[in-house]
């Protein structure tokens, strides 16, 4: 094992310029100041760009997210040299990889989405070709086609980073770049266009009435488990595969599964867990909505109404995503100094309990800063958006400029590599002798789980997040 | 390294325990939560069954209810100004128009181009605003003239919202015999459904004719909201409704939803009618707060005749724009199961939506399509539609 043949971002050595918390709050600082100043530039309904239309927004949004994954993660910043990588000032490598994500981002949703399968596949994917519906009007045919573009987005922000946490690049993790970056590329891009095509397309057919009876499955096959027709259902789900990849990626380190041995039962199973984990995130987040506010109403608006209540399960799973990138990102994955399990925990108990301030935090205070309003469910307010944006600007800080300016960028040798690998592979085991402490730890998760149920509706009764 | 044969040790048990709380908690997560078990911990809601009087019938003749005249106009100019998100009085819309141009404008501005021609010369504060305004001849107006029939059988008279433009809804005051109602003071308030530009914007119409009249208003107005009252010359009582219940007569009661709207608009003002032998009648202006809210609350509220959600009136605010998503059909499906026995629907309900509950066999009553009203799937300008037992 060799740096040169890791990726980039496994090979490299971030230090602290500073002691203590001083980088992480310098960097924190650093990066809301750049929130702040690009939501006012792009997003904000009162700012200079006013992309938050809001499908507009939502869907530069989630793009950027993507892309940022495809350059780092897959391609691994081919075409751009490792030299280069190591030696560039971190400001010119965040702005020039930024430039270039921007880039593919306009060819993507302009020249892909719209151009080519808008105007040769699909017309809700092209705002003109949907005016051409009687009744369709210029603004809703954006919002439409920004909506389905959107989603396809969703999907891909699960499928692309998991064909590297959970498959680990395989069958092509040996092959050079871009050969491997394009292989993974275009599978996971074709297994997004399947699930869209499965979850999503039913959602936008329904825009042609009458004849959304032949362009698409209508009502969809999850109708009557979902309790609507609206693709929100799936929304929430795939969402919470986003944010399960992520945990498993940082805060997890991919263990358990890192424990087995025979690479494609690893990869395979980890793949399917992440899928089994979310959809227990999902039924929970939504049940925990019922438990607060009551059971949804079909065919009701707002927070009472099912499609509703599916997207604030994916709404909430972000709201937790952001607390455990910080800890991973700034805070070196703090605590390391128990086992790999013992960490798992800590690190998910301040995930929730930082996730659940967050959630506080921004239905309580934000709409004084963000142009929105306050309130839970406004049919055109997305707390995704700022969330998703906050991370993009994390992933840019980390990734594209080595978490500049708390840290400075050095390599790891090949001794400190190797060294690494094996202190990982004696901690991330798995013993039999570990199954009488998971037995009781399982009945205590459990009893957990209800002591949850229980407190929900008293805390939601108890406490009202949104001010006079 | 696992091997077998180190001893069993306090490391291992909490390596372990530390894993299976995961595994317990996320097990419980997803085989509990949406099981059929589950529904036993959420909390069912004990129905109030407040009484508020029963009244004999409701009538709504429909003033207007063309808030805008051209969909793609309308949503041009909100595309220009930044999307939904964006606040009212910056769009330059009449009557607040300054003459900067879609989404610069402000309250503050655009009053103060007008303020001394309110409320009596409104021709001239039209004519102005014009010159100043962003697509003026665009605007109507939502209004509605509520009549109620008390048990002795006398009519009280409320007007639900006052319009957009000054114009078009002086013209139809006229068209319906309003401005004389007005003048008589026949009209015992004027209730503000919520200060949308096309249900409030038009104010200065009313009190061109009543400035003393009685006003309803949600209690959720913004500032400059609160300022057009004083400055359109309003002389009479205020009464900011509070999010809840708020009864008017026997059987007549508003009900206030604390909801953020689009054009950072928040909070909506309904109306309830409990009428003899027939049931529950709602009158909304814009609903907001969405139509099986609005039942399912005075379902879990309030009592009324024969527990039986019978007719609506008003704007059910679905597809406003003509635009569709996926659920606006829950709610064509979800409604059914009221089994509601007269539906009067116009403005933000959507022609899509009036369309579709033709389709479902919902008893819409039909509208004659006059005065620049669309369709008849509407109830259009100048019908009426009564709540009464024969
Ligand atoms: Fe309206
Ligand atoms: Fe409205």
């Amino acid at each position: 094992m060799t740096a040169a043949n890791v990726p980039f971002l496994e090979a490299r050595k971030l230090e602290k310029r500073w002691k203590g918390p001083i980088p992480a709050l310098v960097n924190l600082l650093f990066t809301l100041a750049i929130f702040y100043a690009t939501w006012w530039i792009f997003q904000d309904p009162r700012g200079y760009m006013r992309l938050y239309t809001p499908y507009v927004g939502y869907n530069y949004t989630r793009w950027i997210l993507i892309v940022l994954i495809w350059v780092a993660y897959i391609f691994d910043f081919w075409p751009f040299k490792r030299g280069w990588m190591e030696k560039a000032h971190p400001v010119t490598k965040g702005i020039v990889l930024t430039l270039l994500s921007t880039g593919v981002l306009l060819l993507l949703i302009k020249g892909f989405f719209e151009g080519l399968l808008g105007n040769f596949a699909m017309a809700y994917f092209n705002p003109a070709q949907l005016t051409k519906l009687p009744g369709v009007t210029a603004f809703f045919a954006e919002e439409y086609a920004a909506t389905a573009c959107l989603m396809f987005a969703a999907i891909a922000s699960w499928l692309s980073p998991a064909w590297i946490v959970a498959m680990e690049a395989a069958p092509w993790q040996d092959l050079k770049q871009p050969a491997r970056g394009l292989s993974i590329w275009i599978v996971t891009f074709f297994l997004s266009t399947l699930v869209y095509f499965m979850t999503m397309h039913s959602h936008m057919g329904i825009l042609y009435y009458p004849w959304q009876y032949f362009t698409a499955i209508t009502p969809p096959y999850w109708e009557q488990f979902a309790d609507t027709v609206s693709g929100n259902f799936h929304i929430a789900w795939i969402m919470c595969c986003t944010v399960v990849v992520w945990l498993v990626e940082t805060i997890w380190e991919r263990y358990p599964f890192s424990a087995i041995k025979n690479p494609w039962t690893r990869r395979l199973s980890l793949f399917f867990a992440i899928i089994a984990i979310s959809l227990a995130l999902n039924f929970f987040l939504y049940y925990a909505q019922e438990l607060a506010w009551g059971e949804a109403i079909r065919g009701s608006r707002r927070d009472a109404a099912p499609d509703w209540r599916w997207l604030h399960v994916g709404e909430t799973a972000i709201f937790f995503l952001v607390p455990a990138l910080f800890l991973y990102i700034y805070c070196d994955n703090w605590p390391k100094k128990f086992s790999t399990p013992v960490n798992m925990l800590v690190r998910t108990a301040i995930t929730v309990l930082g996730g659940l301030a967050i959630y506080a935090l921004y239905y309580r205070y934000a709409h004084l800063f963000l142009g929105t309003q306050k309130g839970f469910s406004h049919p055109q307010q997305f707390p995704m958006i700022p969330m998703i944006w906050l991370i993009n600007i994390w992933l840019i800080n980390t990734w594209f400029m080595d978490n500049w300016p708390g840290w400075k960028l050095t390599m790891k040798t090949d001794a400190e590599l190797a060294a690494e690998h094996a202190a990982r592979a004696a901690e991330q085991t798995w013993s039999p002798r570990m199954v009488p402490g998971m037995a009781v730890g399982a009945v205590a998760g459990v009893a957990l789980y209800f002591l949850v149920v229980w407190a929900l509706p008293v805390v939601s009764n108890a406490v009202n997040l949104i001010p006079k | 390294m696992s091997d077998n044969k180190t001893p069993f040790t306090r490391r291992d048990f909490i390596k372990g325990a530390a894993l299976g709380l995961g595994l317990g908690a996320i097990g419980a997560m997803g085989l509990y939560s949406y099981s059929p078990m589950s529904r036993k911990h959420i909390s069912q809601v004990q129905r109030k069954l407040a009484d508020f009087g029963v009244c004999r019938g409701v009538k709504c003749k429909v003033i207007s209810e063309t808030s805008w005249f051209d969909n793609g106009t309308l949503m041009g100019d909100i595309k220009a100004a930044g999307g939904l998100l964006v606040d009212q009085y910056t769009y330059n819309w009449p009557p607040f128009g300054d003459g900067t141009g879609l989404g610069k404008g402000s309250y503050d501005k655009g009053i103060a181009k007008i303020k001394h021609l309110l409320p009596h010369r409104l021709e001239e504060a039209w004519e102005l605003t014009k010159g100043l305004s962003v697509h003026p001849d665009n605007a109507g107006g939502f209004a509605a003239l509520v009549e109620v029939e008390d048990m002795d059988g006398k009519v009280h008279k409320y007007l639900l919202d006052s319009g957009w433009s000054y114009k078009w809804m002086d013209e139809a005051f006229k068209r319906e015999g309003i401005d004389k109602m007005l003048a008589n003071g026949e009209i015992e308030a004027l209730i503000i459904s919520h200060e949308h530009f096309d249900h409030y914007w038009g104010l200065p119409v009313t009190l061109k004719y009543a400035p003393n009249i009685k006003m309803y208003i949600p209690d959720t107005f913004y500032p400059s909201g609160l300022q057009y009252i004083a400055d359109s010359g309003h002389k009479g009582e205020v009464i900011k409704v509070k999010k809840g219940l708020r009864p008017i007569l026997p059987g007549m009661a508003t009900y206030v939803f604390d909801v953020p709207i689009i054009c950072k608009v928040f909070g909506e003002q309904s109306l309830y009618f409990n009428v003899a032998d027939l049931g529950l009648v709602s009158v909304t202006g814009c609903c907001h707060q969405g139509i099986i809210l609005f039942a399912d609350t005075a379902y879990k509220e309030l009592k009324y005749e024969n527990d039986k959600f019978h007719g609506l009136y008003g704007g059910l605010h679905i597809s406003p724009f003509d635009d569709w998503d996926p659920k606006y059909d829950d709610l064509v499906i979800g409604l059914k199961k009221w089994e509601l026995e007269k539906v009067g629907c116009n403005h933000c309900t959507g022609l899509v939506t009036a369309k579709k509950f033709i389709d479902n066999g919902y008893p819409v009553v039909r509208g004659t399509a006059r005065f620049r009203t669309k369709d008849t799937a509407y109830l259009g300008n100048g019908d009426s539609i009564q709540f009464k037992k024969a």
